[in-house]
Parts: C-alpha cells; sequence; structure tokens
C-alpha cells in the first residue's frame, strides 16, 4: 500500500508541480501572515539554518520565507517592538544567506529595496497630486467617510470627464481649430447677417447664440469636409468615432469600477444581516473629528438602534394596516401625479418656447431660457416635495430613503427625457422643414402633406408631420385658431399667401435648422442653468440658512439650531444624485456639443470647491446615513443606468434621424452612421469592404446573436447553480451549528464524569506555560526523554506506520533528518508540499505547508460536517532539532521492517457518526488513494476558497474554554497508571456506543483536545502489550484565522501539552520537545489560524481488537477524505 | 511618557488625531499600549496608526476591532462588554432594558458556537460581512 500511496504521490507531484508550486507559495505567503511567530523560534530557525545552510535550495527556501515574513511582517498584531526584532533577525539572516547562495541573488534584492523605497517616495509625492486628496480627507476626518463618499464620487466623475474632454478635445476641436476651415469662409461657419448685429449682445451671448453658437462648441461648426488639413485628417470620421468612444469608454470605466468594488465588499455577497451587531460595532465612524459631526453621528446612532429596536418588536405585531396602506397609496399618488405635472410642465415649455421662437422675431431673456430654467426649478423643488411626501408614508427610513433616491431618479430622467423629447419634436419640425416644403406646396391640403411626407422624407409619426404643418400655418394665421381641420382650410385657400410666407422662411431657416446644434444648445444651457441653480441653493438655502440660525438663535423665541431651520443637513443620497443627473446631460449632449465634457469638467471643479466649502462651515451631516460602501456601487449602478439611458436618445438621433443639410460634419448623407460606410466603401481596400459586408450580413450576425444568447443563458445557469450551492452549504453551516451546541453539551458532561483528568492536566499547564513563555522547546524535553523511554522500545518494533514508511523516503530525499519520522504524516497528506518543503527548515516553516494542507483538509470535514469537523488534522511533521538529526536513521528502519500505514486523520468527534465505522472497513486502503485527490483540492481550494474558509472557520469556535479544558490533559506518555485509570473511566462514562466504544475512545479523546481548542496534544495510540504507537501530531488548522486576543493565546499556550513520544528514545523526545516548542510557538502568536492539535490516542485496551480498529480508523480516515473531497470541489466551485 | 507629561501629550494627540470625539478612545489607547494601562511607549504609537490606517488589512483591523471591543480582555466579547461599548457609543442615551435586548440581540445575531459570548471569530465572521467596517475604522493624522 504504501508503495502504491508512493507512486501516486510521485505521479501526481509530477503533474502538477508548477501549479503546486504557485498554490503553495500563495499558500504559505497567507498562513505567514496569519500565524504568529515568536522571537524564540526565529532564533530557533538562526541555528537550524547554520547548520542546514550547505543545501542552497533549503537555504533558498529559508531565504524565501524570511522574505515573506518581511513582506507580511505589517499585518501581524505584535508590539512593534516584537515586530522590529523579528524583522531584523528575518532581514539578517536574508543578507546571511542570500549573499552566500549566489551574488546575483543579493544584488536582486538590493535592487528590489531600492525599487521599493523610490516607488514609496514616487507613491508619496503622487498623492500630493491627486486632486483635492487634501481636502477629501480634511471633509472625512470632519464629517465621517459618508459624507466623503460623495466628494470621493465627485472626483472619480471628474476624472471621467477629463478624459472625455482629452478625447473630444484632441479628435474633434484641436483639428477642426487647426486645419479647418476658419471662421467665416463656409455657410456654415458665418453668422447670418440678420443675426450679426445680434451677435455680440449679451442676452445673444447668454443664451449660445450668436458667436457661441457658431463656433466649435456645437456640432454645426464643423465642416463636412471629409479629409480636412494637409495630412488629411478625416475629420467627420473622428467625430462620429469619438462621439461613440465617448460612451464605450464610460461603459467601460464604469463596469470595471463596479467590478472592482464588488470584489472588494464582501457584503454584497451575503444575505447575512447582523443588525444590531453591525450598529454596535461598526457604527462608530472613526474618522469623526468634529465635534458637531460626533454628536449628530451620536444622535444617528442612537437612532439605528432605536429604529432596530422598533423593528424587532414590530415583526411580532402590526399596527393599523388599513391606515398606512392608504396613506401610503396617497402618498404614491401624489408622487405619480407630481411626476406626470413635471412631465408635462417641462412638455409643454419646450412647446411653448417653439411657438414663442416662430411668433416672435425678439424673445426676451426669461423665454430664451425658460426650458432650462423651468427644468432647473423642477429638479430643485420636486426631491424636497417628495420627501415631504414620503414622511405620509411611514416607512423605516432606510426603505424611504430607498424609495426617495428612486423617485428622485425617476423624476431626473423624467426631467432629461421629457426635454429630449420635445427637442426631437422640434427637431422633426426643423427638419422638415426644408426638404418637406416643395410637396407641402404642389398638394393643397395638410392632410395630403401629411402622407406624402413620410414618402419624401420619412418622417416620424403622423402626429408630428401634422404639428408640423400646424405650425407652418400657424406663422401665417395666429396660433389659436389652429386646427388640424381649419387648417387644410387655411393651407388650401391662401396657399399663395402661404407659399411667399414659406418661402421667406426657408430662406432663412436654411441656415438655421441646424437642429444637431440646437439640441447641443439647450443641453448645454440646461448644464449651465443647473450650475447656477445649484450654487444658489448652495448660497441660499446652506449659506444663509446656516448664518441665520448660528447669529440669530439667540434673539429668537425658540432655539434655531435644534427646532425649526436647523443647520442645512448634507444629504449625501440627493447631491449624489445630482451629480449623476448632471453627468446624464453630459453624455446626452456630448455628440451634439463636443465641448460639454470640458464644461462639465470646469463645472465639476467648481462644484467641488463650493460644496466642500460649504460642507466644512455650514452643514451638518445627514441623520440618515447612508451606507457608504454599499453606496458606492449603488451609486454606480445608477450612474449606469443614466449612462445607458442617456445614450439612447443619441443613437436614436444617429440612426433615425437626418442629419442637418447644411452645417455639421455629416451634411448632405442620409443618415449620420453612413459615415463609415462610406468611408469602409472609399477608402478601405476592396476585401475589407467585401469581409465587412459579409461580417454584418444575417448569416454572420445572427449566429452571433444566437451565439451571445447562449453564452448569457449559459452564464446565467451557472450564477443560479452557485447561487444554490452557496445556498445549500449555508444551510448546511447552519444545522452543523446546532449540532454543534448539542456536542457541546455532551462534551461538558464527559468532563464532569472525568474530574480526574483535571488533576492531572494541572501540572501540565503549568509546564506547559513555562515552556511556551520561554517558548524554548529544550527544556522539557529532557525530563520528557526519561519517561518516553520505556513506552518506546516496544511501541516501535509493533507499529507498522504508513506514515513512516513515508517519511522514510522524505528523510532519502533530505539526507536523512532525524524529524523525518514524524514529519512523514504530514507528507503523506500533502504530497506536493514536499518538494517544496525542506526537511531541514525550522519548525515553523516546516509547519507551514502542513498547515496549507490542514486548511483544505478541513475544509473538506466541514463541507460534510460542518463546524465541528472544520479543524484538519494533519499528522505533525516533525521539527527538526538538531538533536534528532542524529536519530535520521531511525524512520529507514522503520520503513524497512513495517509495511503497514496507518494514517490517523480525525475529524473531531467521530463518535457522531458511528454508522459509518460499517462502511469503511471495507476499504482500507482508501486513504492512499485520496490523498492525491486532496492535494488537487488544495490547490483549488487555495485558489479559489480563502473567502469561504474564513466564514467556515469562524463557525468553528471553540466552547469556554474553562469548561472544556479539564478533562483535556491526559497524560500518556509519563503517567501510564494514571492515565489508564483516567482511560477507563471515561471509558466507562461514555460507554453508551456499545460495540464501538473503543473507537469512540480515542474519539472522544480527540474531542476533548479539538474541542478545546487545542492546544496542541499528541495523538498517541497505545497499545499495551504490542503498545502499538501511533503517534501522530497533527496540525488542526481552523481556516478561519486570526486571532484572539492576548489572553486567549496565553490560555492555549496554557493548554500545550508537553506529550512524550514514544518513539525512539532519544529521537522521539527531541522531536517531541521540537513539536511542542513549534505549537507553543505558533499559540503564543495570537493568531488562531494555526491551531496544533496534538492527539493523544490511547488504546489500552484489548490487543486483540486492535488491528481490527486500527483497521476501522483507516477506513474511517479514509472515507472522510473521499467523502470530502467531493464536498470540496463543490466548495472550490463556489 | 509616563505620568502628568503623558495626560498633556495625551490631550494633544487626542486634538492632533481629531479623535477627541470618538468614544472608544480611551480603549483604543489601552488596547495598543503594552502595559494595557494606556501608557503608550513610542513604539506602541506607531503600532497603533499602522493598525489604524487606511491601508492596514481587514485581518489586523479586525484583530484590534476585537481587542479595543473586549474590555475585559478575556478574548471574548460577553454581554459586559457589549454594555460597556453601548454606553460609550450612544453616551447613556439607551434605557437599561433597551441596552439589554440589544446586547442579547448582538449575540443571538453573532454567536456561533452557542456560548452566549462572542469568540474572536464569531466577530470576525460578523465583521467580514459589515459593509462599512473598513470605511469607518480607521483615523486620520
Amino acid at each position: 500500500m504504501s508503495t502504491v500511496s508512493e507512486s501516486l504521490v510521485g505521479s501526481s507531484r509530477s503533474l502538477s508541480a508548477a501549479k503546486r508550486h504557485k498554490s503553495i507559495r500563495k499558500n504559505s505567503r497567507r498562513i505567514y501572515s496569519a500565524y504568529q511567530e515568536q522571537g524564540s523560534s526565529d532564533d530557533e530557525d538562526k541555528q537550524d539554518e547554520r547548520v542546514d545552510s550547505n543545501d542552497p535550495e533549503e537555504m533558498f527556501q529559508n531565504i524565501q520565507y524570511q522574505k515573506e515574513i518581511i513582506a507580511n511582517i505589517r499585518t501581524r498584531p505584535w508590539p512593534m517592538r516584537r515586530k522590529l526584532k523579528v524583522l531584523k533577525q528575518a532581514r539578517e539572516i536574508v543578507l546571511r544567506y542570500e549573499g552566500r547562495l549566489t551574488r546575483t541573488r543579493g544584488y536582486q534584492t538590493a535592487g528590489a529595496d531600492l525599487l521599493k523605497k523610490v516607488s514609496r517616495v514616487l507613491y508619496n509625492v503622487v498623492v500630493l497630486f491627486i486632486p483635492w486628496e487634501v481636502r477629501i480627507k480634511k471633509i472625512e476626518s470632519h464629517f465621517g467617510s459618508g459624507v466623503a463618499s460623495y466628494f470621493i464620487f465627485l472626483r472619480w466623475l471628474f476624472g471621467i470627464n477629463i478624459v472625455l474632454t482629452i478625447m473630444t478635445g484632441a479628435f474633434i476641436v484641436l483639428p477642426e481649430l487647426l486645419a479647418g476651415a476658419p471662421f467665416g469662409t463656409t455657410r456654415s461657419k458665418t453668422i447670418p447677417k440678420e443675426h450679426l448685429a445680434s451677435a455680440q449682445d449679451l442676452d445673444t451671448i447668454w443664451s449660445l447664440g450668436g458667436y457661441l453658437q457658431y463656433s466649435v462648441l456645437f456640432y454645426g461648426y464643423y465642416g463636412r469636409l471629409r479629409k480636412i488639413g494637409s495630412a488629411g485628417y478625416r475629420l467627420p470620421l473622428a467625430y462620429f468615432l469619438v462621439g461613440m468612444a465617448v460612451f464605450a469608454y464610460s461603459f467601460i470605466i464604469l463596469l470595471r469600477k463596479m467590478a472592482k468594488n464588488s470584489r472588494l465588499s464582501l457584503a454584497s455577497a451575503s444575505d447575512e444581516n447582523f443588525t444590531f451587531c453591525w450598529r454596535v460595532f461598526c457604527a462608530w465612524d472613526y474618522l469623526i473629528g468634529n465635534p458637531e459631526a460626533a454628536e449628530s453621528k451620536g444622535a444617528a446612532i442612537v437612532n439605528n438602534i432605536r429604529e432596530a429596536i422598533v423593528e424587532e418588536q414590530e415583526k411580532k405585531k402590526d399596527t393599523s394596516l388599513a391606515v398606512l396602506i392608504s396613506l401610503r397609496i396617497l402618498a404614491n399618488i401624489l408622487v405619480l401625479l407630481s411626476l406626470a405635472g413635471s412631465i408635462y410642465i417641462i412638455y409643454f415649455v419646450v412647446d411653448r418656447s417653439q411657438k414663442l421662437e416662430q411668433e416672435k422675431p425678439e424673445l426676451t431673456l426669461w423665454e430664451k431660457n425658460e426650458v432650462s430654467v423651468v427644468v432647473s426649478l423642477i429638479t430643485m423643488i420636486a426631491p424636497s416635495a417628495f420627501e415631504l411626501v414620503a414622511q405620509l408614508e411611514m416607512y423605516h427610513p432606510r426603505t424611504s430613503l430607498r424609495f426617495q433616491l428612486a423617485r428622485v431618479l425617476v423624476l431626473y430622467l423624467g426631467n432629461l427625457y421629457s426635454l429630449i423629447i420635445a427637442l426631437f419634436d422640434k427637431v422633426n419640425s426643423m427638419s422638415s422643414a426644408v426638404p418637406v416644403s416643395p410637396g407641402n406646396w404642389s398638394d393643397s391640403s395638410s392632410f395630403l402633406a401629411t402622407i406624402s411626407q413620410p414618402e419624401v422624407d420619412s418622417f416620424s409619426t403622423l402626429v408630428s408631420d401634422i404639428s408640423v404643418s400646424e405650425h407652418r400655418n400657424s406663422t401665417i394665421a395666429t396660433i389659436a385658431t389652429v386646427l388640424v381641420v381649419r387648417n387644410s382650410s387655411v393651407s388650401s385657400s391662401g396657399s399663395v399667401f402661404n407659399q411667399t410666407a414659406l418661402f421667406e422662411k426657408n430662406t432663412r431657416s436654411q441656415q438655421d435648422p441646424c437642429w444637431e446644434t440646437y439640441v447641443g444648445q439647450e443641453m448645454l444651457k440646461l448644464s449651465i442653468i443647473d450650475m447656477i441653480f445649484t450654487v444658489a441653493s448652495i448660497l441660499l438655502i446652506d449659506f444663509i440658512r446656516g448664518l441665520v440660525v448660528r447669529y440669530l438663535s439667540d434673539c429668537c423665541c425658540w432655539d434655531l439650531e435644534s427646532k425649526f431651520p436647523e443647520y442645512g443637513e448634507f444629504k449625501i443620497a440627493e447631491n449624489v444624485l445630482h451629480l449623476i443627473y448632471n453627468q446624464g446631460m453630459i453624455w446626452m449632449g456630448a455628440f451634439f456639443s463636443p465641448c460639454l465634457p470640458a464644461f462639465n469638467v470646469l463645472k465639476l471643479i467648481g462644484l467641488m470647491y463650493l460644496r466642500s466649502w460649504a460642507v466644512l462651515t455650514c452643514n451638518v451631516p445627514h441623520q440618515q446615513v447612508f451606507r457608504a460602501s454599499r453606496s458606492n456601487n449603488f451609486y454606480l449602478a445608477m450612474l449606469l443606468f443614466m449612462l445607458f439611458l442617456c445614450m439612447l436618445p443619441t443613437i436614436v438621433a444617429i440612426v433615425r434621424y437626418r442629419p442637418s443639410q447644411h452645417c455639421g460634419p455629416f451634411s448632405g448623407q442620409e443618415k449620420i452612421y453612413d459615415i463609415i460606410s462610406e468611408t469602409v466603401a472609399n477608402d478601405f481596400p476592396l476585401w475589407f469592404s467585401k469581409v465587412m459586408s459579409y461580417v454584418t450580413s444575417p448569416v454572420v450576425v445572427l449566429p452571433a446573436l444566437l451565439l451571445l444568447f447562449m453564452l448569457i443563458y449559459y452564464l446565467q445557469a451557472i450564477a443560479r447553480s452557485l447561487k444554490f450551492t452557496n445556498n445549500q452549504l449555508r444551510m448546511q453551516l447552519q444545522t452543523e451549528r446546532t449540532e454543534d451546541k448539542k456536542k457541546v453539551f455532551q462534551m461538558a458532561a464527559a468532563r464532569l464524569q472525568a474530574p480526574e483528568a483535571a488533576v492531572d492536566k494541572k501540572p501540565d499547564e503549568q509546564e506547559s506555560d513555562i515552556t511556551s513563555q520561554e517558548a524554548s522547546i529544550h527544556t522539557p524535553s529532557p525530563r520528557r526523554n526519561g519517561s518516553v523511554t520505556n513506552f518506546n522500545s516496544p511501541v516501535r518494533r509493533g507499529n507498522s506506520i504508513r506514515t513512516i514508511t513515508q517519511s522514510a523516503s522524505r528523510a532519502d530525499l533530505n539526507r536523512g533528518r532525524g524529524a523525518g519520522s514524524v514529519r512523514s504524516p504530514t507528507v503523506t497528506i500533502l504530497p506536493k508540499h514536499r518538494p517544496e518543503h525542506v526537511p531541514n527548515r525550522k519548525t515553523i516553516r516546516s509547519i507551514h505547508p502542513v498547515e496549507a494542507a490542514g486548511i483544505i483538509t478541513a475544509q473538506s470535514y466541514g463541507g460534510r460536517r460542518g463546524p465541528t469537523t472544520r479543524y484538519v488534522i494533519v499528522n505533525e511533521h516533525d521539527p527538526r532539532k538538531k538533536l534528532l538529526r542524529s536519530a535520521t536513521r531511525v524512520p529507514r528502519h522503520y520503513l524497512m521492517e513495517e509495511p503497514a500505514e496507518i494514517l490517523e486523520l480525525y475529524p473531531r468527534n467521530f463518535k457522531r457518526y458511528p454508522p459509518r465505522t460499517a462502511h469503511r472497513q471495507p476499504h482500507p486502503h482508501r486513504p492512499q488513494p485520496s490523498q492525491p485527490h486532496l492535494s488537487e483540492e488544495e490547490e483549488e481550494e487555495d485558489k479559489g476558497k480563502g473567502r469561504r474558509r474564513l466564514s467556515l472557520g469562524k463557525t468553528h469556535r471553540p466552547r469556554s474554554l474553562s469548561d472544556l479544558h479539564q478533562p483535556a490533559h491526559f497524560y500518556i506518555g509519563d503517567r501510564g497508571e494514571s492515565h489508564a485509570s483516567m482511560a477507563k473511566d471515561r471509558h466507562t462514562a461514555r460507554g453508551r456506543c456499545g460495540a464501538q466504544e473503543e473507537d469512540e475512545e480515542e474519539e472522544d479523546v480527540e474531542m476533548d483536545w479539538g474541542g478545546l481548542e487545542s492546544h496542541s496534544q499528541s495523538q498517541t495510540s497505545l497499545r499495551g502489550a504490542d503498545s502499538l504507537l501511533v503517534r501522530s501530531r497533527r496540525h488542526i488548522h481552523s481556516p478561519g484565522r486570526h486571532c484572539q486576543s492576548p489572553a486567549r493565546t496565553r490560555h492555549m499556550e496554557a493548554y500545550v501539552k508537553p506529550k512524550t513520544r514514544p518513539k525512539l528514545e532519544t529521537p522521539l523526545t527531541e522531536s517531541d520537545s521540537a513539536s511542542l516548542a513549534s505549537s507553543s510557538d505558533q499559540q503564543n502568536s495570537s493568531t488562531d489560524q494555526y491551531i496544533q492539535v496534538i492527539h493523544n490516542k490511547e488504546h489500552y485496551l484489548k490487543s486483540s481488537a486492535r488491528q481490527g480498529k486500527l483497521g476501522k480508523k483507516k477506513s474511517k480516515t479514509s472515507f472522510d477524505l473521499n467523502v470530502t473531497e467531493s464536498n470540496d470541489l463543490v466548495c472550490s466551485n463556489v | 511618557m509616563r505620568g502628568n507629561d503623558l495626560k498633556q501629550a495625551w490631550q494633544r494627540m487626542y486634538t492632533m488625531i481629531g479623535k477627541e470625539e470618538n468614544p472608544f478612545r480611551d480603549r483604543i489607547v489601552e488596547t495598543f499600549s503594552e502595559d494595557g494601562l494606556g501608557n503608550l511607549s513610542f513604539n506602541d504609537f506607531v503600532d497603533m496608526f499602522s493598525a489604524l490606517c487606511e491601508t492596514s488589512p481587514r485581518e489586523l483591523k479586525t484583530i484590534y476591532a476585537f481587542k479595543i471591543y473586549d474590555f475585559n480582555r478575556d478574548s471574548f466579547i460577553c454581554k459586559e462588554d457589549l454594555r460597556k461599548t453601548l454606553n460609550k457609543l450612544t453616551k447613556g442615551d439607551l434605557t437599561p432594558e433597551e441596552v439589554t435586548l440589544v446586547c442579547d440581540k448582538s449575540i443571538e445575531e453573532a454567536d456561533l458556537d452557542g456560548d452566549s459570548k462572542l469568540s474572536f471569530s464569531d466577530f470576525e465572521n460578523m465583521i467580514s460581512k459589515a459593509p462599512d467596517f473598513l470605511s469607518n475604522f480607521h483615523v486620520r493624522i
């Protein structure tokens, strides 16, 4: 069997060596960071180093290890002094041995160090240049991360706009300015004569007419020449491509950011809710330093907690539902009405401005700007109205906040959309005016015209056509008289008059109806007005109010600061929404007004300063805290939504509308996107256009679409199944949690029954304490040696330990280190680690790989069993003491003699699954085949699993130490008698399981140890006469990691049990001591990641039954492994 | 830093790091001091900021957060610890009944092993899912 296992191991090793290597690196890094290590252990390391340093491979390992220590030292919860010490030592070692290893390696590290320093300096410098970093940090330290998140978001938007500006600026605006036809040379670039006089008037400029209208700000200015300049820059093509690139870039950057965010926040992954805990432990924002902010934060926390309490209580009872429901319905109706109202108003205003334009030659300032003013007013007022309405609803504040946000978002979208639709209506009329007119004249009735129009020019709907004709008529007649019916008669009767009028209008509109420019103008205007309103609202609502509240509160009959006006709150959510809305406008208009992003950059800068000033001077943070980290993605999701919706109108315009005839880069084309096909046809080689035609033909497009759909479906299915497994695992966890509780009780009961144990334990504890404190392994060892020896001789003969065989092989590899025997178990479990893991390394080092293995196995257990089994028990490899080295031969010896193998992996609490034993018996060999699997699993898990492991580990917490540990400590080795008696006691006490008693006994012991959180205990199966001694040391590794507070660690140390090793005399003891030391070290380190458990297995029982039992054990373990494998796989997938 | 200097140094430091409003300031200092009494050596001081700075890893922060909330340093957050935490946080605004309720509920939520107190792993499990722990648990100098 051993040979089989060897071969398997070997093959697996060779197969996945590279992979393994990687995974191990990863593993070890994580592990290193997780557990702690003491200075003393480092000393040992050094000594070991010295001895072992001849082996370059080993040295390399050591150096790597030390480097990892150095790299991760920051993450360890040690006091600084210790960190410094360890760091120094590690550095020394690295320096010393690296030089010895190779020169180049030394240089490499020196170079790396230098690089690190330089990059650090650079980073510091770069931070200086991050815009507003200081400002944001200041705000953050005053008002907490919530408020700061707004500014960070603003800055991020600023960054996006910078890029957009660069794109449009570099590829559109600059070329046009440099190489395009200069101002005044073409018709689209000259101001019509009748406008020239007023072109510089303030109100013209204000409404973006005059010179501004005929400038690079807007679409209409750009020339239609296919190539401009001496280099032949294809401006129209560039215009189109950049227009698309703006959206593409925005999408990509948004999605990337979202992906990054969701990777960062684990919270989104789980639905688990720790309402109270979070409110208690995570509520306080440690950044808050401003007294007022702190006060309001405190109040907010109290509110939050009260809310949670109320919620909790309300889960049981429900209040007058009817009233509530009717109120909510009412509120929703109100909201809907106001939404509809705002949309109607906007539409109406646009319509009116259109009519006004037609009617009057000169428009007043108000008339010119009423559209944007109205829109901005609505966006300002409606949210407050919604807030009032929301109070009717009496939702939970968080829900109401969500409702509020949703409503405001809908409002903003509604505004933008009604505006853009109204604009497009106008566009319809404008662009149809020119081409349609001839047809219109010839037809006597406008009704006919409506039919002919689609043919002539293909314009939207019948309705719009009618409106077009209407409006044309209205230029002649009064508006009031316009009716469709009348319309026709008027137009037919007064056709002559009509014609002349229309002709006039047409000549004028030859230049005018550049609808793209018009849309761009409107968007820019909207953006400007919005900015003005924002500034005004900040000044009025926040600043003035703040002043009033602060200075007038003395001379007022009530307390202004706390009662009515109060200070303005900084409403993060609303403000973020406003930013999003603003960005939406930019996206919507960017195609028609290439300078819009540039304008937005300016606007954002202004907003940044103004807002931050306002926040610092006159705002208090919102009471209802909008969770920052979660909201980040929420903001982004809204932004994404906005982007999509804002892209639609542009796309529609591009696809559907015909570009203006006399202005813009696409004039003269049927559709804007024709530029692409035109370019492909004219400027690319023939084959390319052919390819393009193939690619765009249905033959290709349809299958591609189908493929996409299938892909989407597939991914969705996978996501669903993952979710499902996720849920199942959670359920499993829960059930196991409850089982766990039961187990605790059982264990407690067991403890009570074996009071002697406690007595025994005490001395042990003390010893262990000492040892652990000192972290010196050596002291305890001699004493134990003596006691151990007796056991040893019998033990070693009888046993066939598979682990040993392996160790021997190991030993061979490693030049026969004494540690081999002990270590070997590890190896069996983790074949992969071997190569990496040079035996000579220090205890700690050698442990690492094991740990990794431990984690994995633990998980596997966890999969089936849940929390209890989560500790992985891995036989301990043994630490290598110098003393041990002499003993190297022994393991080999074993090898020869004893082929049988015992791989003992015990999850805690075997009892639970007594029925399994029967199953297992048939497969004694199992453990070996399973090993390779395990290793593979490890790798997988390493990659994917980090997170899971954490969560799993957590569940597994030890019960209260005080209860449990007493019985747990047995002295087997030293005091055989007491031991035996104890064992008996327990045995009898626990006799419930009948036939399986023996097995159970073992398990019980294990359980105890495991339950204890346990400290290192050696698990020995002692057989009386034959004394089959299997001593395996296990590292139990709780995946959960980290830590315990120092107090905890102390406990743990106390528990560390010096165990005697019943192996070869000297070597055994040595190994023991070494292992002890290592265990104690690790435990000292406060990180829990590393729990070493050394189980004591004692079989004092019948020798006859022994073999069978052993078989059982093996089979059990094997079984477990197998079972777990499948689970692991599932886990890893998740 | 010992004795009277210390007090003054404290005041200065609190102001400097803008934490005078932090209800847990004493706990923070105690946690990071080696003697557990709140006397900080320079090393401890550096330690404190290295743990509370923005870039320190979540694991480390979790460890120290646990220590901070573990008032009696028994490696468990028991109800008493929770009560103290709550009282500091709310400055006594909650009634004792409310506090008790919240304590019970919190433990019920996060206690996975049923010992009616929070071990570190319970705590870590809970914290790792908290949406704003990372963003909240750091200080600015």
